[in-house]
Protein backbone atom coordinates (compact mmCIF):
# COMPACT_ATOMS: atom_id res chain seq x y z
CA UNK A 1 0.00 0.00 0.00
CA UNK A 2 2.90 2.64 1.26
CA UNK A 3 4.89 1.23 -2.21
CA UNK A 4 1.90 2.13 -4.53
CA UNK A 5 1.76 5.60 -3.19
CA UNK A 6 5.35 6.61 -3.24
CA UNK A 7 5.22 5.39 -6.84
CA UNK A 8 1.93 7.47 -6.97
CA UNK A 9 4.42 10.15 -5.82
CA UNK A 10 6.80 9.85 -8.65
CA UNK A 11 4.39 8.95 -11.35
CA UNK A 12 4.58 12.54 -13.13
CA UNK A 13 8.19 12.67 -13.51
CA UNK A 14 8.17 9.21 -14.16
CA UNK A 15 5.74 10.35 -16.92
CA UNK A 16 8.37 13.27 -17.69
CA UNK A 17 11.01 10.59 -19.10
CA UNK A 18 8.63 9.36 -21.70
CA UNK A 19 8.14 6.01 -19.18
CA UNK A 20 5.44 4.22 -18.01
CA UNK A 21 4.26 2.52 -14.31
CA UNK A 22 2.43 -0.56 -14.33
CA UNK A 23 1.75 -3.21 -10.77
CA UNK A 24 1.16 -6.44 -11.06
CA UNK A 25 -0.77 -8.09 -8.26
CA UNK A 26 -2.71 -11.76 -8.12
CA UNK A 27 -5.50 -9.68 -7.14
CA UNK A 28 -9.06 -9.90 -8.27
CA UNK A 29 -10.17 -6.72 -10.31
CA UNK A 30 -12.50 -6.01 -7.48
CA UNK A 31 -10.23 -5.67 -5.71
CA UNK A 32 -7.58 -3.88 -7.64
CA UNK A 33 -10.41 -1.38 -8.55
CA UNK A 34 -11.21 -0.39 -5.56
CA UNK A 35 -7.66 -0.12 -4.47
CA UNK A 36 -7.22 2.03 -7.69
CA UNK A 37 -9.86 4.26 -6.34
CA UNK A 38 -8.79 4.88 -2.92
CA UNK A 39 -5.79 5.62 -3.16
CA UNK A 40 -6.55 7.83 -6.61
CA UNK A 41 -3.82 5.96 -8.80
CA UNK A 42 -3.26 7.65 -12.35
CA UNK A 43 -0.57 4.41 -13.54
CA UNK A 44 -2.60 1.08 -13.57
CA UNK A 45 -3.25 -1.80 -11.62
CA UNK A 46 -2.82 -4.99 -13.33
CA UNK A 47 -4.60 -8.41 -12.36
CA UNK A 48 -1.90 -10.84 -12.71
CA UNK A 49 -4.36 -13.64 -12.72
CA UNK A 50 -2.67 -16.85 -11.08
CA UNK A 51 0.43 -15.22 -11.21
CA UNK A 52 1.61 -15.98 -14.41
CA UNK A 53 3.51 -13.42 -15.43
CA UNK A 54 5.40 -13.28 -11.76
CA UNK A 55 5.76 -16.55 -12.74
CA UNK A 56 7.90 -15.99 -15.35
CA UNK A 57 9.98 -13.52 -13.73
CA UNK A 58 10.47 -16.11 -10.98
CA UNK A 59 9.00 -14.52 -8.21
CA UNK A 60 6.33 -16.83 -6.69
CA UNK A 61 6.87 -18.42 -3.47
CA UNK A 62 4.51 -20.63 -1.36
CA UNK A 63 3.28 -18.96 1.86
CA UNK A 64 4.22 -21.56 4.90
CA UNK A 65 1.10 -23.37 6.45
CA UNK A 66 1.68 -21.52 9.88
CA UNK A 67 1.61 -18.22 7.91
CA UNK A 68 -1.36 -19.31 6.45
CA UNK A 69 -2.95 -20.22 8.82
CA UNK A 70 -2.01 -17.02 10.92
CA UNK A 71 -3.19 -14.70 7.76
CA UNK A 72 -6.89 -16.62 7.90
CA UNK A 73 -7.28 -15.99 11.69
CA UNK A 74 -6.85 -12.24 10.66
CA UNK A 75 -9.19 -12.66 7.78
CA UNK A 76 -6.54 -12.56 5.27
CA UNK A 77 -8.09 -15.11 2.97
CA UNK A 78 -6.11 -14.76 -0.25
CA UNK A 79 -7.63 -18.11 -1.64
CA UNK A 80 -10.63 -15.48 -2.01
CA UNK A 81 -8.98 -12.28 -2.84
CA UNK A 82 -6.64 -14.58 -5.53
CA UNK A 83 -9.01 -16.84 -6.86
CA UNK A 84 -6.79 -20.17 -6.16
CA UNK A 85 -6.27 -21.70 -3.02
CA UNK A 86 -2.50 -22.31 -2.54
CA UNK A 87 -1.67 -19.00 -0.83
CA UNK A 88 1.10 -18.28 -3.72
CA UNK A 89 2.41 -14.64 -3.74
CA UNK A 90 5.27 -12.82 -5.34
CA UNK A 91 8.18 -11.63 -4.14
CA UNK A 92 7.87 -7.61 -3.69
CA UNK A 93 9.79 -6.31 -7.27
CA UNK A 94 10.59 -3.53 -9.50
CA UNK A 95 11.90 -3.47 -12.52
CA UNK A 96 12.52 -1.06 -15.28
CA UNK A 97 12.43 -2.25 -18.67
CA UNK A 98 14.06 -0.39 -21.51
CA UNK A 99 11.92 -0.14 -24.85
CA UNK A 100 13.70 -3.31 -26.15
CA UNK A 101 12.11 -4.95 -23.88
CA UNK A 102 15.56 -6.06 -21.90
CA UNK A 103 15.38 -5.63 -18.21
CA UNK A 104 18.11 -2.57 -17.14
CA UNK A 105 17.27 -2.36 -13.40
CA UNK A 106 16.28 -4.59 -10.63
CA UNK A 107 15.22 -4.83 -7.44
CA UNK A 108 13.99 -8.30 -6.07
CA UNK A 109 14.33 -8.73 -2.13
CA UNK A 110 12.42 -11.63 -0.41
CA UNK A 111 11.87 -8.99 2.81
CA UNK A 112 8.86 -7.42 2.15
CA UNK A 113 9.87 -4.87 4.81
CA UNK A 114 13.01 -3.56 3.08
CA UNK A 115 11.78 -1.16 -0.49
CA UNK A 116 13.97 0.64 -2.28
CA UNK A 117 12.99 4.59 -2.85
CA UNK A 118 10.74 5.21 -5.90
CA UNK A 119 13.61 7.88 -6.73
CA UNK A 120 15.99 5.34 -7.23
CA UNK A 121 13.47 4.40 -10.42
CA UNK A 122 13.80 8.57 -11.48
CA UNK A 123 17.27 7.87 -11.47
CA UNK A 124 17.59 4.84 -13.36
CA UNK A 125 15.29 5.74 -15.76
CA UNK A 126 17.42 9.18 -15.94
CA UNK A 127 20.63 7.08 -16.79
CA UNK A 128 18.85 4.90 -19.57
CA UNK A 129 17.13 8.61 -21.21
CA UNK A 130 21.37 9.76 -21.18
CA UNK A 131 22.11 6.08 -22.57
CA UNK A 132 19.95 6.44 -24.89
CA UNK A 133 20.27 9.79 -26.62
CA UNK A 134 24.17 8.73 -26.84
CA UNK A 135 23.73 5.47 -28.60
CA UNK A 136 21.29 6.61 -31.22
CA UNK A 137 17.50 4.21 -30.61
CA UNK A 138 19.27 0.97 -29.88
CA UNK A 139 20.83 -0.14 -27.06
CA UNK A 140 20.10 -3.98 -26.87
CA UNK A 141 23.43 -6.19 -26.23
CA UNK A 142 25.17 -2.89 -24.60
CA UNK A 143 26.52 -4.57 -21.39
CA UNK A 144 27.57 -1.36 -19.98
CA UNK A 145 24.08 -0.69 -19.02
CA UNK A 146 22.05 -2.10 -15.97
CA UNK A 147 21.76 -0.86 -12.66
CA UNK A 148 21.61 -3.80 -10.59
CA UNK A 149 19.85 -3.50 -6.94
CA UNK A 150 19.01 -7.12 -5.88
CA UNK A 151 19.52 -7.96 -2.54
CA UNK A 152 20.62 -11.08 -3.34
CA UNK A 153 23.63 -11.30 -0.64
CA UNK A 154 21.76 -10.32 2.13
CA UNK B 1 7.41 13.88 3.52
CA UNK B 2 9.51 10.55 4.64
CA UNK B 3 10.75 8.26 1.96
CA UNK B 4 9.33 4.76 1.85
CA UNK B 5 11.49 2.77 3.68
CA UNK B 6 11.48 5.66 6.92
CA UNK B 7 7.34 5.17 6.59
CA UNK B 8 7.63 1.04 6.62
CA UNK B 9 10.23 1.15 9.17
CA UNK B 10 7.33 3.21 11.15
CA UNK B 11 4.86 1.51 10.35
CA UNK B 12 6.61 -1.85 11.20
CA UNK B 13 7.36 -0.49 14.59
CA UNK B 14 4.16 0.15 15.59
CA UNK B 15 2.73 -3.17 14.71
CA UNK B 16 6.00 -5.41 16.21
CA UNK B 17 5.51 -3.17 19.58
CA UNK B 18 2.18 -5.16 20.05
CA UNK B 19 0.00 -1.94 21.16
CA UNK B 20 -3.47 -0.50 19.38
CA UNK B 21 -4.23 0.00 16.90
CA UNK B 22 -2.46 -2.97 15.44
CA UNK B 23 -2.36 -5.79 18.97
CA UNK B 24 -0.09 -7.93 17.04
CA UNK B 25 0.19 -10.81 19.10
CA UNK B 26 3.67 -11.85 19.84
CA UNK B 27 3.47 -15.22 18.45
CA UNK B 28 2.11 -14.06 15.20
CA UNK B 29 5.30 -11.60 14.69
CA UNK B 30 7.64 -14.97 15.41
CA UNK B 31 5.87 -16.40 12.50
CA UNK B 32 6.08 -13.85 10.17
CA UNK B 33 10.16 -13.39 10.77
CA UNK B 34 10.48 -17.09 10.42
CA UNK B 35 8.77 -17.03 7.21
CA UNK B 36 10.68 -14.10 5.93
CA UNK B 37 14.39 -15.96 6.84
CA UNK B 38 13.23 -18.72 5.88
CA UNK B 39 12.18 -17.71 2.14
CA UNK B 40 15.65 -15.41 2.42
CA UNK B 41 17.13 -18.45 3.29
CA UNK B 42 16.23 -20.62 -0.08
CA UNK B 43 17.91 -18.49 -2.38
CA UNK B 44 14.65 -17.58 -4.55
CA UNK B 45 15.94 -13.88 -4.69
CA UNK B 46 18.21 -15.19 -6.88
CA UNK B 47 16.54 -16.84 -9.06
CA UNK B 48 14.79 -14.15 -10.08
CA UNK B 49 14.94 -12.38 -13.74
CA UNK B 50 17.79 -9.73 -13.56
CA UNK B 51 19.53 -7.04 -15.60
CA UNK B 52 20.30 -8.18 -18.73
CA UNK B 53 17.37 -10.39 -18.88
CA UNK B 54 15.15 -10.01 -21.76
CA UNK B 55 11.45 -9.54 -19.68
CA UNK B 56 8.38 -11.92 -20.71
CA UNK B 57 6.01 -9.64 -22.24
CA UNK B 58 2.25 -10.09 -20.74
CA UNK B 59 -1.37 -8.97 -21.42
CA UNK B 60 -3.21 -8.53 -18.21
CA UNK B 61 -6.37 -6.64 -17.40
CA UNK B 62 -6.55 -3.61 -15.67
CA UNK B 63 -8.69 -2.20 -12.87
CA UNK B 64 -11.32 -1.26 -15.15
CA UNK B 65 -11.10 -4.83 -17.26
CA UNK B 66 -9.44 -2.88 -20.28
CA UNK B 67 -6.57 -5.56 -21.67
CA UNK B 68 -2.92 -3.72 -21.84
CA UNK B 69 -0.06 -5.51 -23.47
CA UNK B 70 3.27 -4.98 -22.28
CA UNK B 71 4.66 -4.73 -25.99
CA UNK B 72 2.06 -1.51 -26.50
CA UNK B 73 3.90 0.30 -23.31
CA UNK B 74 7.15 -0.24 -24.52
CA UNK B 75 6.49 0.85 -27.82
CA UNK B 76 6.44 4.40 -26.04
CA UNK B 77 9.06 4.32 -23.96
CA UNK B 78 10.79 2.30 -21.07
CA UNK B 79 8.30 0.67 -18.56
CA UNK B 80 8.51 0.34 -15.02
CA UNK B 81 6.87 -2.88 -13.68
CA UNK B 82 5.98 -3.53 -9.76
CA UNK B 83 4.38 -6.52 -7.91
CA UNK B 84 2.63 -6.14 -5.24
CA UNK B 85 1.52 -8.50 -3.07
CA UNK B 86 -2.17 -7.29 -2.22
CA UNK B 87 -4.41 -4.75 -0.67
CA UNK B 88 -4.82 -6.69 2.43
Amino acid sequence: MMELEALQEIHSQVSGLGAQIVVLTPELERYTRALHNKLNLTYEILTDLHLKTAEQFRLVFVLPDYLRDLYKSFGKTLDRFHDEREYRLPMPARYVIDKEGIIRAADVNADYTIRPEPSEIVRQLRALTIRLGRTGDSIRGGKQGGECHANTSR
Amino acid sequence: MAGLQERLDEFKKAFESGAPPYNAPHEAIERMHRATAELKASGLEDGALKVGDRAPSFTLFNQDHVPVASTDLLREGPLVVGFFRGHW
